[in-house]
């Protein structure tokens, strides 16, 4: 959450006011003043307090992306209209529009800085393009332009919105015609929509100073300035006027309704739950919420097509220089750094190495040791169990040598000839012994027995593990067959 | 006497004279330093490449380790800490006690040391007799005493007593450090 944060800064919402710049970043506000010339666009030093005043608000770091700035600007100045197009493909549809601005509006669109939202799905009909109607607002570029550079150079993105649009967006379900009415100290600004989008706009020259104060405020020329307005007086028969504002009390809305006097309902416009200050601070803080897009800004570039061009412009060349510069000389001098700052540290690794090595020699000399002394163990233990296994009951062992160079002999006394012949043939197969060979066979002096003199070679080492591992096994197999069958039953006596 | 004041020629060849000096020595500083720091890391570079080496000498060792331990623990042996000169007395002593404690009566016992050339320190004769399970009892545990002995040879006899059996046993006591020295040489 914490690095989502880092990565996208919240938005900044401004509003730009006759004179004055209101800008919200959470609960943080400020309000600065707009010095203009004579001519009315802004001196240089006044765009400068208002750029480091700006910068000092907004807070971002170098690293950081440029915050959004979501900026509402008054009406003033700004034509509203409805347009109606044949549709085409994208190339064709923009060409039109172009054509269609030039025409409907007093100056040619290079020179306006506008914004369109399209109204309606086109549906062609009897093979006719469909129509396309638009809705699009524009205003001189110059004026915007200043607004554009003071927030780029803050480090902000600013995004260019009607305050009225935004303001819209406190009204409940904004739907039919309706009016919207924002006080201001020295001009108030009046907007009618229909079907929920803005149709016209005025700006009232009215003193709203007292606007907090309704009996001192002389709402009768309010009233007469609104039904003044040629053009507007029909439209606003009958609909609700919502009014809002710094201070705007309902007995204000009350007497306002009064004063017109033409069935227009005056409503205050409440600001929501925080008190922003500004209806459009508000209104713009809804833009922001995940989903909630405003259908209509207005940009400097509308077309696009030197979108590329501008960023180029805009590139900070002297700072990301000194960055990639900063970043050559590191890769430069980070080889020899490292070659002063860890070659201590490498030497102390390399001798305790080379002390490490000493250790292992040693551990070669035991691993030989002890591979050796394994090597060199005879499996006595393993040739008297086959000792063992291979004679036939009754067998008398006199006398039984091994050695560790793999000899073996034995003397010992069978029954007979045959057992001789067996014991022998089963030392063979036991895949232990080689060269068995009876020495000396012969018959005790009663002729009962059979005494013999034998003598055997052990098969070579690894044949002996092979050997081993075969007489484990099979003892295995046979100790699992003994356990699996059953007890044999016992007779019963008749 | 007060020294002559330099006219604007004079100024300009001191100063761009100056200048050349300057240049000179920035470049020949500049270039003695390069040298000093690069000599540096042909030096440090040398010695990680000998860190890698010794690196690569030691990874094979993990495994002889662990199977050097393996071996250690089915001898009960660590070879490093036999004493040769006490090696045969204390080997010959294990292997009387471990007869009288598998109940076997021993004989006589002959100690014979090793030739000089051979990995042998000593080797012992031993005489004994007992009931056949406990001799072979003695005979596989002769390797797990703690001491590098190998039963060179070994004979059985029939006893005069029934289910006895007499042995005579030629054990090798193997001399770790004359190991050692051969794996020198």
């Amino acid at each position: 959450m914490k690095i989502n944060s880092l990565l996208h800064p919240p938005p900044v919402f401004v509003e730009f006011g006759p004179g004055w710049l209101r800008a919200q970043r959470g609960l943080e506000r400020v309000e600065l003043p707009l010095e203009c010339a004579p001519s009315g666009r802004l001196t240089g030093l006044g765009k400068e307090k208002i750029i480091a005043a700006l910068k000092d608000f907004n807070q971002a770091r170098n690293w950081q992306p440029r915050a959004r700035a979501w900026c509402a600007i008054s009406s003033r100045g700004v034509s509203v209209r409805r347009l109606s197009l044949p549709n085409g493909n994208k190339e064709e549809f923009h060409q039109r529009l172009l054509l269609q601005i030039e025409a409907e509006f007093p100056l040619p669109p290079g020179e306006l800085a506008w914004g369109c939202l399209p109204l309606n799905q086109p549906q062609p009909a009897n093979g006719a393009a469909g129509k396309q109607e638009l809705l699009v607002a524009a205003v001189k570029k110059d004026g915007l332009a200043e607004y554009h550079e003071i927030l780029q150079a803050a480090g902000l993105e600013p995004v260019f919105i009607l305050a009225a649009m935004a303001r819209r967006q406190l009204c409940a379900p904004p739907t039919g015609s309706f009016a919207l009415l924002d006080i201001g100290t020295t001009q108030s600004e009046l907007t009618i929509f229909e079907n929920a989008l803005p149709a016209a706009s005025r700006i009232l020259f009215w003193d709203g100073r007292n606007a907090s104060q309704p009996e001192a405020a002389d709402l009768n020329a309010l009233a007469q300035g609104i039904k003044g307005i040629q053009g507007l007086e029909a439209g606003l028969n009958g609909t609700k006027l919502f009014v809002s504002g710094n201070g705007i009390a309902r007995e204000f809305t009350e007497r306002l309704t009064q004063s017109l006097g033409n069935g227009c309902q005056c409503e205050r416009l409440e600001a929501g739950p925080v008190d922003s200050g500004s209806a459009a601070l508000a209104g713009l803080a809804k833009f922001a919420s995940p989903g909630a897009a405003p259908g209509l800004t207005i940009r400097l570039e509308p077309g696009g097509s030197n979108g590329s061009a501008t960023r180029w412009a805009a590139w900070d060349w002297k700072k990301w220089g000194a960055r990639a510069g900063a970043l050559v000389a590191a890769a430069l001098i980070l080889p020899y750094a490292e070659a002063l700052l860890l070659t201590p540290h490498l030497q102390r690794t390399v001798a305790a190495f080379k002390t490490e090595a000493k250790r292992l020699e040693m551990i070669d000399r035991e691993l030989d040791f002890l591979r050796n002394l394994k090597l060199s163990q005879p499996p006595y233990v393993d040739l008297l169990y086959v000792f063992s296994q291979s004679a036939p009951p009754g067998t008398r062992f006199d006398s039984l040598s091994l050695n560790s160079h793999g000899e073996v002999s034995l003397r010992a006394a069978f029954h007979d000839g045959q057992q001789v012949a067996d014991f022998r043939n089963q030392l063979i197969t036991s895949g232990f012994f080689t060269n068995v060979v009876v020495e000396e066979q012969a018959p005790t002096p009663d002729r009962q027995r059979v005494t013999v003199r034998m003598s055997a070679l052990e098969k070579p080492a690894p044949q002996l593990q092979l050997a081993s591992a075969m007489l484990a096994m099979a003892d295995r197999n046979k100790a699992a067959t003994k356990a699996a069958s059953p007890p044999p039953a016992r007779k019963e006596s008749p | 006497m007060t020294p002559r004041l330099l006219n604007d020629r004079e100024k300009k060849t001191v100063r761009i004279a100056g200048i050349g000096v300057a240049i000179y020595l920035v470049l020949f500083g500049g270039y003695e330093a390069w040298q000093h720091f690069d000599q540096k890391r042909r030096e440090y570079r040398a010695l990680a490449d000998e860190a890698r080496d010794l690196r690569q000498q030691t990874l094979p060792y993990q495994e002889k380790v662990l199977v050097v331990k393996k071996l250690m623990d089915e001898f009960h042996l660590d070879p490093a800490r036999l004493k040769r000169d006490t090696v045969v007395s204390d080997a010959s002593a294990a292997i009387q006690k471990a007869a009288k404690a598998g109940g076997l009566q021993l004989g006589s016992i002959r100690e014979t040391p090793a030739h000089s050339a051979g990995k042998t320190l000593a080797s012992v004769q031993l005489e004994g007799s007992g009931p056949a399970p406990a001799v072979l009892s003695f005979l596989a545990g002769l390797n797990i005493i703690g001491y590098p002995l190998v039963v060179d040879s070994v004979q059985f006899t029939a006893d005069n007593r029934p289910g006895q059996v007499k042995m005579n046993l030629i054990i090798l006591i193997l001399d770790f450090d004359q190991q050692q020295e051969a794996g020198h040489a």
